[in-house]
């Protein structure tokens, strides 16, 4: 019985301490190029290329590095770290936003993976309430044109030269704000009545025409039908055509 | 040889009967519903269950499944809809030819049911009108074909007399919502009426939360 008291009063954490999961107490978000931590090299080496540009950085869930930056040189910081050598962070899984609500301000997340050289990083940005505006990085990465929509529509973050921004998900005569946002109420603004009678008068062909889906190669139809003699060599040609104008 | 051979009454009777025409017609229509189904979300697999082999829908007359509105006869709405599918919804009604019936199936399309929120129809009969609601989350192939069933069971209740007050539609009401702002209230209260709602999610302290009155006793 006494062996059974003092195994519950101390619990042995030696081999848990020394195990891959790092809490975020033990490590803490370090300001400053003096304290960089050594694991990744991709955060040492923006430390070292952007000292006023990087504004701290922390390990996540034990092994996850974010990175927080200025938001007005994120074209600049992630730009860099697609192209430089080193680094060659040519996959952009997600750009996505959190909003921790009590006016704190609206985090940018881009979620990069580096296919080279099969490393993670995550890059935030802050962004004030009152200056919810951020450069586009469509032009680093032409796949970030529907996220950023994605993060327009639901917290209202506005990309600066983004090609087309406009909503994605929620309808486009959607008025009632951003719905992700923290100070947005869960069923919306508009009474139900209201919400069903807006849902109603919108036409879904006047968003979705046929040039944003793709324009389709006009196929060739019924050019079996007036040479049935000679079937097999006018769908032939017919054919070859129709394959050059797709192409 | 077949001359002398007795009719399904019996021998020495005509080979005709004479009937009501309602019942026939209403006969016809209910043993050939040819489904439109507007699967969504999870119903749609237990949908898709019921056609399969397993529960044979089939057998009911349900024989094709018809991914053309303009060759069905039953909507089967089976999933959550939300606002910026409601106009779908509601042109894939409006191209579906009379007689035509609606079955909303599963809590989502018949409430709402846990997506109380500000993107989601709280009940499909605010946009369509609805015949038959199957309740399950989803419910069972079983409950599909209960649901079949009972409008079948209302086929069998209508008739041709009354077919314009029973099928009636208003050109000008195509597109429209299927209910005026009262009803959508009444509907969906006490879930999903935003002016009545006490609770705003976040950090921001309201000073009311939670609602007494939706709680189970």
């Amino acid at each position: 019985m006494p062996d059974k008291g003092s195994v519950a009063s101390a619990p042995d954490f030696s081999t848990v301490a020394s195990g891959p999961v790092r809490s975020r107490a033990e490590v803490p978000e370090r300001e400053g190029p003096a304290s960089v931590p050594p694991g990744n090299p991709t955060v040492t080496a923006l430390w070292e290329q952007f000292p006023d540009g990087v504004l701290r950085n922390r390990v996540c869930a034990g092994d996850e590095d974010v990175v927080y930056i200025d938001p007005e040189r994120v074209t600049e910081i992630l730009g860099w770290l697609h192209e430089t050598a080193g680094q060659q962070y040519d996959h952009l899984a997600d750009v996505t936003a959190v909003d921790y609500g009590g006016g704190r301000p609206i985090e940018v997340v881009y979620q990069l993976w580096s296919i080279p050289h099969r490393a993670a990083l995550r890059v935030k940005c802050e962004l004030p309430l009152d200056a919810l505006e951020i450069d586009s990085v469509t032009g680093i990465w032409v796949g970030a044109d529907w996220l950023e929509r994605e993060v327009y529509d639901l917290f209202g973050v506005t990309f600066q030269g983004h090609p087309d921004l406009r909503r994605i998900l929620m309808p486009e005569n959607y008025a009632e704000g951003h719905p992700l946002r923290k100070d947005f109420p869960l069923r919306g603004r508009f009474s139900r009545a209201e919400q069903t009678r807006r849902a109603l008068t919108q036409d879904p062909e006047d968003y979705y025409m046929p040039g944003e889906i793709g324009e389709r190669t006009p196929q060739v139809v019924g050019s079996g039908a007036d040479g049935g003699d000679d079937a097999a060599g006018s769908g032939a040609g017919v054919g070859t055509e129709g394959g050059d104008d797709g192409l | 040889m077949g001359v002398d051979k007795p009719g399904v009454l019996g021998a020495g009777t005509p080979a005709f009967l004479t009937t009501r025409l309602d019942f026939v017609v209403n006969w016809a229509r209910r043993n050939s519903l040819w489904p439109m189904p507007f699967g969504t979300a999870c119903c749609a697999i237990e949908m898709m269950a019921s056609a399969a082999s397993n529960f044979d829908l089939a057998r009911f007359g349900m024989e094709r499944m018809s991914f053309s509105p303009r060759q069905a006869d039953v909507l089967i709405c089976a999933g959550r809809v939300p606002y910026k599918l409601a106009p779908v919804l509601r042109r894939i009604w409006d191209q579906m030819m009379q007689p035509k019936w609606c079955i909303s199936m599963g809590a989502c399309a018949s409430s709402g049911g846990v997506f109380d929120v500000y993107s989601m129809v709280q009940g499909i009969d605010t946009i369509v009108p609805v015949d038959v609601y199957i309740p399950g989350c989803p419910p069972r192939p079983e409950g599909l074909i209960y649901g079949l069933m009972m409008v079948q069971e209302k086929i069998r209740g209508e008739s041709l007399t009354r077919h314009g007050e029973l099928r009636a539609e208003d050109p000008l009401a195509v597109g429209r919502p299927r209910a005026d702002d009262q009803e959508v209230s009444d509907l969906t209260g006490p879930f999903g009426n935003s002016t009545q709602q006490n609770q705003v999610s976040g950090l921001v302290d309201t000073g009311a939360v939670g609602r007494p009155e939706d709680r189970l006793p």
